[in-house]
């Protein structure tokens, strides 16, 4: 731990303003949204060498991991409290195998791709930098996919 | 500085500061996601719609303006009529996200905050983002446009 600077979760009300700020200072500074999805994109563009790729993105992309693992140091006893996937795995939650697990996360991740990619944006890049933006294609896409997560949602929980 | 330069140096600052961010509210724990989803725990919805609280007005109120940003000319925001692809994709998005438990971003700092699975969402990630791009053939083309994603802005020199 570096010090336990950080409370074990920032309150919604520091955390969303926070978030809201960061979004207009980076279209202050880039004129771009603060999107993920562009962000993978971009990198995985890099990474193949392929002529238009926005390097910049990459190191956007590498930017979040860091500023992640600096936050979970500040916390107290970060690495030790996060759970991450643990819920699926552990008995008292979900109880899956680790390949049941891997294999859901797996499913679950490609068809998140391929949705952020067909509808143009995911959670960050439609559902806050777009909605800011007043876009009805934001507007409709952050509705579409809040109300697929919670019925998917529903019908795990049935498991 | 070169404009190049100067993009690489705000893209790892703002990428930190959106991954501590992510990091500090927890937004890297599948249980945090899955509460928000099954309805249990409403604070997600709450920072999300603070986040746009405070984003939507200053935005709205600095394209009023006409005012410059620091890397790439006049401010310009960008407003889209709602596409089949937009609901469509956005379903597959809500379908993937509550089974995997965390979104793009997200899920960087699931990795870097030592949640090794992780390592399996940001690979199907990809491949689900090039499947999509090798299906409509846009893999090597001009770059993305939706509202949320990067786009071509001539650069101001």
């Amino acid at each position: 731990m570096l010090a336990a600077l950080l409370p074990d979760r920032l309150p919604w009300y520091f955390a969303g303003p926070a978030l809201g700020l960061l979004v207009v200072g980076f279209f202050m500074f880039t004129n771009q949204p603060l999107g993920a999805t562009g962000a993978y994109v971009e990198t995985a563009k890099t990474l193949r060498r392929d002529p238009s790729a926005v390097s910049w993105r990459a190191f956007y992309f590498v930017g979040i991991a860091l500023g992640g693992l600096l936050a979970v140091l500040l916390k107290e006893d970060g690495f030790v409290r996060r759970t991450g996937y643990d819920v699926l795995l552990s008995a008292d939650d979900m109880n899956l195998s680790l390949p049941v697990a891997s294999a859901v996360i797996f499913v679950g991740a490609v068809v998140m791709g391929y949705g952020a990619r067909m509808a143009g944006g995911c959670t960050s890049g439609h559902g806050i930098c777009g909605t800011a933006q007043r876009s009805p294609a934001s507007w409709a896409a952050t509705i579409s996919f809040m109300s697929a997560a919670v019925v998917t949602t529903f019908f795990v929980n049935q498991i | 500085m070169k404009p190049a330069t100067a993009h690489k140096i705000v893209g790892l600052l703002f990428g930190a500061g959106f991954g501590f961010v992510l990091a500090a509210a927890n937004l890297h724990e599948y249980s945090t996601i899955h509460s928000m989803l099954s309805l249990e725990e409403f604070d997600v919805f709450l920072l999300m719609g603070a986040a746009i609280g405070v984003s939507l007005p200053l935005l709205a109120l600095l394209e009023r303006n006409k005012a410059k940003t620091v890397l790439a000319g006049t401010l310009s925001l960008s407003r889209s009529p709602v596409k089949r692809q937009n609901v469509v994709g956005g379903a597959l998005f809500g379908v993937g996200w509550a089974l995997s438990g965390t979104c793009p971003a997200p899920a960087l700092v699931m990795l870097a905050s030592g949640a090794g699975l992780a390592v399996i969402t940001i690979a199907g990630l990809f491949i689900g983002l090039g499947l999509r791009d090798a299906q409509t053939s846009r893999a090597s083309s001009a770059t993305v446009t939706g509202d949320g994603e990067h786009r071509n802005i001539p650069v101001a020199r």
